[in-house]
């Protein structure tokens, strides 16, 4: 009950930040200007081009579907350590851990309270990609599940990490964290450029240790067709998933003990 | 033998500046104890140690060494918390709330059963005097209807213990006056209240005991009728004052105002005898005799003295 509490009440204060609904705004504007050519391609559609466009508008919807899941690892991530660090910095934080709340309690409200935002976010982004395709009068072949629960669990790993970095040091600080750490899983990915053979055991040691956001990425199955690739199968989504929540869950664990031993004042 | 409320034993704080080494002792062995029913006063100058020590007593520091319990049990505890109310100093709110709906969502954390929750909200409201304001958004408040509201939310869900940190800051007469009225019906209903304030007149009104501290540690500590009640003055008032009194009061370290109705003398205790029998050989009256207790003010500036410049 106080969990829940605490997360609808993280989550109605993002509802009041003005620059994190500026942000969305500017985002859904951008958005909707790349609906121009996307329509564009579907006025010049004929029987012809019929399969090269629809491939074309499929990889448009793609690409519209990174932007906003790059938005949304960069929302999820401020949303965590802005949750967190607003309620220090305002000394809000004194009177809600003065009640019969535990340390641990608040912080998975808060947590929550980001997911939710995060859920709401994918919901509206999905709504948008599916209203594309549709305009485009393509199909979307990617069940709305997998477009769903990937950039979710990619979401509550960039949450944990902020909120990880949060109970240590301010937001700036914790957002440059999750950027080096961002920019890092690109660069010890298996298919990045190879590094000198002497750091190799450091490009596999950063790769167990850093999250493989590439993994779940749901880019991936927004561009296959039927019968272009194998399926994936609901075991394989599964693994990939639960790797994810593990990794967010372990974070989780470390910021809650983190924070179970940090003095709270009003910064 | 009653558990105190609250309880400090030999508590040490010290602040560490991580890049330069620097110590400052925030808290050094500090130990008193606040019992059940009491209202006490928790006083110092800036940076005596006063919010350092309620931040422990609250869970939000951790004591380096020392024991702290509240209510019998650890601060920071659930079982603590749930039966302690907490006004901080400077009191932050959700700005975007109501007065309504920031006391449902501290109601809720409070884990209380939710029967007649807007009953009881309305009913601290109108304590506060904040019924006609419960709509406005928190953030139009003014500083006194923050601290008014702060003081509904410390009361929110009952609890046993009080601790409030300058609960009259931003307030003006008439509202200090309320937070007054306040303390005084919870230590009427048994509540023990634990408060630092600046307003040493307002706190010897309402405190039952007093704890000094400066530069982190305990000077002054006991009942407030036992720590102000051994008069060390007395006053006389006589009819007229004989020619080489004043020297004579003053050699005594006293002091002498002589005024429309006679003359009125301060001196210490034991020359009240002397005094009384010297007004007399010389033919005057003497009206009354009173001994003088000290203020809170006097035992503080005796304690402390001017280091901090205030209370």
């Amino acid at each position: 009950m106080k969990i829940k509490t605490l997360a609808f009440s993280t989550l109605e204060s993002f509802l009041h930040n003005r620059l994190l609904l500026l942000v969305l705004v500017l985002a859904l504007c951008l958005l909707t200007l790349m609906l121009y050519p996307l329509l564009q391609a579907k006025a010049r559609t004929t029987g012809e081009n019929q399969q090269a466009i629809a491939s074309m508008v499929l990889e448009m919807i793609s690409q519209v579907m990174s932007f906003s899941s790059g938005l949304g690892a960069l929302l999820a991530a401020w949303g965590a350590a802005d949750a967190f660090n607003t309620e220090l910095k305002s000394g809000t934080v004194l009177a809600v851990m003065a009640r019969p709340v535990k340390r641990w309690e608040f912080l998975l409200g808060k947590y929550l309270g980001v997911m939710l935002f995060m859920g709401c976010y994918v919901l509206v982004m999905l709504g948008l990609s599916y209203l594309m395709a549709w305009l485009a009068g393509v199909r979307v072949q990617a069940s709305p599940l997998v477009l769903l629960l990937y950039p979710m669990v990619r979401y509550a790993i960039y949450a944990a990490i902020a909120m990880f970095f949060a109970t240590l040091t301010n937001t700036i600080a914790t957002m440059g964290a999750v950027f080096v750490i961002a920019m890092g899983v690109e660069f010890v990915a298996p298919d990045a450029s190879a590094w000198m053979p002497k750091l190799a055991w450091l490009k596999s040691a950063l790769y167990y240790v850093l999250p493989s956001t590439n993994l779940l990425t749901e880019g991936r199955f927004l561009s296959l067709r039927q019968a272009s690739l194998k399926q994936v199968s609901w075991q394989e989504h599964a693994i990939s998933l639960g790797y994810g929540l593990d990794f967010a869950f372990i974070l989780l664990l470390l910021a809650m003990w983190s924070f179970h031993y940090r003095t709270l004042r009003k910064d | 033998m009653t558990t105190p409320a609250i309880e400090f034993r030999n508590v040490t704080k010290v602040y560490r500046k991580r890049t330069r080494g620097v110590e400052v002792a925030a808290l050094t062995s500090a130990t008193f104890s606040v019992f059940p029913g009491e209202v006490c006063a928790f006083l110092g100058p800036n940076g005596a140690g006063k919010t350092t020590s309620i931040s422990m007593l609250m869970g939000f520091f951790f004591a380096d060494s020392g024991e702290i319990s509240v209510m019998g049990y650890p601060p920071g505890d659930v079982r603590a918390k749930s039966e302690t109310g907490f006004l901080p100093e400077n009191f932050a709110f959700y700005k975007y709330l109501n007065a309504r709906r920031l006391l449902r969502f501290h109601y809720a954390l409070s884990g209380r059963n939710k029967e007649n929750v807007n009953l009881a909200i309305s009913e601290l409201l109108s304590k506060v005097k904040l019924s006609d304001f419960e709509k406005l958004k928190i953030g139009k408040y003014s500083r006194g209807m923050v601290q008014r509201l702060g003081v509904a939310q410390a009361l929110l869900h009952d609890p046993k213990l009080l601790v409030l940190d300058e609960p009259t800051s931003g307030l003006d007469p008439a509202g200090r006056k309320d937070v007054r009225d306040v303390i005084s019906a919870l230590r009427a209903a048994g509540k023990t209240v634990f408060l630092s304030s600046q307003l040493l007149s307002e706190v010897e009104q309402v405190c039952d005991r007093v704890i000094i501290i400066s530069k982190g540690r305990v000077v002054q500590s006991g009942r407030m009728e036992v720590l102000l009640g051994a008069a060390d003055r007395v006053e006389i008032l006589a009819t007229a004052g004989s020619e080489g009194l004043e020297a004579k009061v003053a050699e005594w370290g006293g002091v002498t105002t002589r005024h429309g109705h006679g003359v009125t003398i301060v001196v210490p205790v034991d020359r009240k005898r002397e005094l009384a029998e010297l007004l007399w050989q010389s033919g005057q009256d003497v009206v009354h005799i009173l001994p003088l207790r000290s203020s809170l003010e006097d035992l503080y500036m005796r304690t402390v003295g001017t280091e901090g410049g205030q209370a």
